[in-house]
């Protein structure tokens, strides 16, 4: 075996492969202990990540965007006669405040959406800015979302996170209740990312 | 009498498409911390790794997800998403020059690397060294390095992943070393001094 085939025979640095031929070429001895000890070396960066994940937010926005992608199959699977005879009424409704509106026009009030102890799903179609309008439901806009259209159609979903998921937007934890589990909402884009949060309870 | 709870990924995936929150959220715990890891390594960049790892997690929402468990793991299939997404982005921002000129399939040992580089990586500076030296490679050989040397990826996965037969992935990661070795070479030969530079014009 030649230098060549040795090294393009190796599987691994790291284990007991065939080492005859570095036991009788000096050269690629020193360079085979040379590449174990870099993996020796790789392996502490490794060791040092160990524990480096996504941050909190990331988990917070998936589990959102699963309840959000759950509903409708939920609702599928158990129709009732009743629905239909309820989702047009509910539409004939709106058409009649609607009309009521364009007949008596007046000054919006600004929409709260409040969550129920299960989940809730809401859409939002006012045409002011979705963000705009969260100032008055302290919804916090999450770090590197994009903002949302201000046409755009939102979901609001409950989630419970960990507490160090407030530390993510700038609000302050003690350190003995980070692990406890807090309520939030969170709203979701047209695209099912999360875009902001609001805490139940804001208390350190 | 005790039930075993699902802890293999394929379990958890068949829980989550049926719409099982909890295995959602295992098999994101278990995993989002190597596939954050991975885009990390591969952008360089904390914010474009945390988009990676939701964007993973959002694929398997999907109603066409894709993944079979019969032409690989799980944990293929999410970094191989992680890396498409991560192709797609450095499209986008064109941030690397591959090294398309190199052969693959030969590699040569011969270099001229010292054990003092080596002797480092005992040591923090060393070890940051390595760090660096290894954002630095070509993504083809940083890409492998962080599957197989730091997230413990076997050669078969990474060869799905990647795309290219298990030999490619072996001769990547020779390759990749012996870079890694020169690069921390380099890191330690010292710089001219500003005495021992020689002036040689000034037109102002």
């Amino acid at each position: 075996m030649n230098c060549q085939e040795f090294w393009d025979s190796l599987p691994e640095v790291g284990a007991n492969a065939d080492v005859q031929h570095a036991a009788e070429c000096e050269a690629c001895a020193s360079l085979l202990n040379r590449h174990r000890r870099l993996v020796d070396g790789l392996k502490t960066v490794a060791a040092e990540l160990r524990h480096t994940g996504a941050p909190a937010r990331v988990e917070v926005g998936l589990v959102a965007a699963f309840r959000s992608h759950q509903r409708p199959v939920r609702r599928a699977a158990r129709p009732h006669w009743w629905v239909p005879a309820l989702s047009w009424a509910a539409a004939a409704g709106v058409l009649i405040v609607a009309a009521l509106s364009l007949l008596h026009p007046h000054q919006p009030l600004p929409a709260h959406r409040n969550a129920s102890s299960t989940v809730e799903m809401a859409a939002v179609t006012d045409s002011t800015d979705a963000y705009a309008a969260d100032g008055d439901d302290d919804f916090i806009p999450l770090p590197n979302a994009s903002r949302l259209d201000p046409n755009e159609d939102v979901n609001v979903v409950r989630v419970e996170v960990p507490r160090s998921a407030m530390l993510e937007v700038g609000l302050a934890v003690s350190a003995d209740r980070v692990s406890e589990m807090v309520e939030a909402d969170v709203m979701l884009g047209q695209d099912g990312v999360a875009r902001a949060i609001r805490f139940l309870d804001e208390s350190m | 009498m005790n039930v075993k709870p699902p802890e293999t990924d394929d379990e958890l995936f068949v829980l989550l498409r049926g719409g099982d929150e909890a295995a959602f959220v295992a098999l994101y715990r278990k995993r989002q911390a190597s596939i954050y890891r991975f885009a990390m390594h591969v952008s360089g960049s904390a914010s474009v790794a945390e988009d990676v790892a939701q964007e993973v997690f959002m694929a398997l929402l999907r109603d066409g997800c894709g993944f079979d468990p019969d032409r690989g793991t799980l944990s293929g299939y999410l970094y191989g998403i992680a890396r498409k997404l991560l192709l797609r982005q450095m499209e986008r921002g064109r941030g690397d020059v591959p090294l398309e000129t190199e052969s693959e399939e030969k590699v040569l040992p011969g270099l001229a690397v010292t054990d003092n580089a080596l002797d480092d990586l005992t040591h923090r500076e060393g070890i940051e060294a390595l760090r660096r030296a290894i954002g630095t490679l070509p993504r083809r050989y940083r890409e492998v390095v962080v599957l197989c040397d730091l997230e413990e990826v076997d050669y078969a996965d990474a060869a799905g992943v990647l795309g290219c037969p298990i030999g490619t992935v072996r001769s990547r990661l020779h390759r990749a070393r012996a870079l890694l070795l020169e690069k921390l070479n380099q890191d330690r030969q010292p710089r001219p001094s500003v005495s021992t530079l020689k002036p040689i014009r000034c037109f102002i």
